[in-house]
């Protein structure tokens, strides 16, 4: 978003014991991520299942949860005492994202540009400038029947503080179940936050040039990142063949093809899951779960 | 008076730069002295924020007028704050802008003439979701 160091993503190890932790993300948008990762969710049954896509979370309308618990995400940011008559200077030089400026006596602070890091209260005038807590986001839990204890961040509107409610959604993963992460699309810092517990990553595409480009690079950060993935290619039928040519060439395993089918989209735009519509899909994306799991043995 | 003025190039003969907080230059023009100086826009590839960094340096070059093609919301909140007054929708030479600043024929504006990042160029602050 704002050029964080993508580099720094702690991948954590996995231990014994532990059950999987699978993230669906794509790149491009729209590809069928939420489609993907609810119906793994409603096929399993019994998991953790947290939408980390907190700009437009859009999973709650398919698993339906029981929403039991709200908690406001806050971050601090700063305020600026000018009665002081202080000297802000030394705030505007430090802050690389230029949220404050300081002209001819007047302090102009851009919230929206303020990352929370506390550095003006480090460099500038003692005792002039001060922080609170600002509300950025919330968490929202529930429970969707039958076994999915359901968890989903949501990013004020206005705010551009993704990374922060998505830190906060890190704390409420469960190591004793199933988890499953629904990545928000693109490759940039939200995407890598997202991706970064999980122990496998599902990458959902399309067959299309366009699929394949965002593929390309989804696949490419994974591949810095060390997390291993797969491929789920949906709307299977359209296109051509470059995104089965470049899983091939790259050695990435195809988990799935999900054909180009109106009624699964019908299904969709109705807020039913593809088990749902068709019991099929539960044995197929239990399938998919038991190829992951002979992956990261 | 100090008269600011985005610039492509380092002398009054250059063109008017149509970005703000991203252009390589700023003149500043001595109406007393008739004199111009070229300044190096050390801003001009800051990851974000770059209105409000640009607003800020003009500022602190003492200059009195600004005179530009586009200015965004940040940078213009900073300008006004400053007290700076703000000439915008200006195009042609650095020159034929001073001298029709000097006939008074230049729009004073009192708010933004552009959204948010429009001078952004490739991968700076273009917030996209991708």
């Amino acid at each position: 978003m704002w050029g964080i160091n993508t580099g720094q993503a702690q991948v954590t190890e996995r231990e014994a014991g532990d059950k999987l932790k699978i993230s669906i993300a794509s790149g491009k948008g729209g590809t069928g991520k939420t489609s993907v990762a609810v119906g793994i969710a409603r096929s399993i049954e019994y998991c953790q299942f947290l939408d980390y896509d907190v700009e437009a979370p859009n999973a709650s309308i398919f698993l339906k949860p029981d929403i039991k618990n709200v908690e406001k995400v806050t971050m601090r940011q700063p305020y600026f005492l000018t009665e002081t008559g202080a000297d802000f200077s030394k705030c505007v030089e430090f802050c690389r994202y230029n949220a404050v400026a300081y002209v001819r006596g007047k302090v102009v602070f851009f919230p929206e540009l303020c990352h929370g890091c506390g550095g003006c209260l480090l460099v500038g005038p003692p005792g002039a400038v001060k922080e609170r807590d600002i509300e950025v986001g919330k968490i929202i839990r529930g429970r969707a029947s039958p076994g999915i204890d359901f968890i989903m961040g949501d990013l004020n509107p206005g705010s551009l503080r993704t990374v922060t409610v998505q830190a906060k959604l890190d704390e409420y993963i469960d190591e004793k179940q199933t988890v499953i992460i629904d990545c928000p699309p693109g490759t940039s810092c939200p995407m890598v936050a997202s991706v970064k517990n999980s122990d496998f990553c599902i990458l959902v595409t399309e067959p299309t040039p366009f699929g394949l480009n965002d593929l390309e690079i989804s696949a490419e950060v994974l591949r810095k990142l060390g997390i291993p993935h797969g491929v789920i290619i949906n709307r299977d039928g359209i296109g051509d063949d470059s995104v089965e040519r470049f899983c091939d060439k790259n050695n990435i395993k195809i988990l799935e093809k999900i054909p180009n089918d109106i009624n699964i989209a019908k299904a969709y735009s109705d807020g039913i899951t593809m088990p749902e519509y068709n019991k099929k899909w539960i044995k197929r994306f239990m399938a998919v779960i038991d190829l992951i799991e002979k992956e990261n043995k | 008076m100090i008269v600011a003025i985005t610039s492509s190039g380092k002398t009054p003969e250059s063109s008017v730069d149509p970005r703000f907080g991203r252009c390589p230059y700023y003149l500043l023009y001595d109406t007393d002295k008739d004199t111009f100086e070229a300044i190096n826009n050390s801003g001009q590839s800051a990851y974000g924020g770059a209105g409000v960094q640009a607003a800020q340096a003009v500022s602190d070059m003492n200059a009195d007028v600004l005179i530009t093609t586009n200015i965004g919301p940040n940078a213009f909140r900073v300008l006004d704050s400053a007290g700076i007054k703000v000439y915008s929708g200006v195009s042609g030479t650095v020159k034929e802008a001073i001298d029709n600043f000097k006939k008074g024929t230049l729009g004073l504006i009192s708010s933004p003439n552009v959204g948010h990042k429009y001078g952004a160029g490739p991968g700076h602050g273009k917030r996209g979701r991708r």
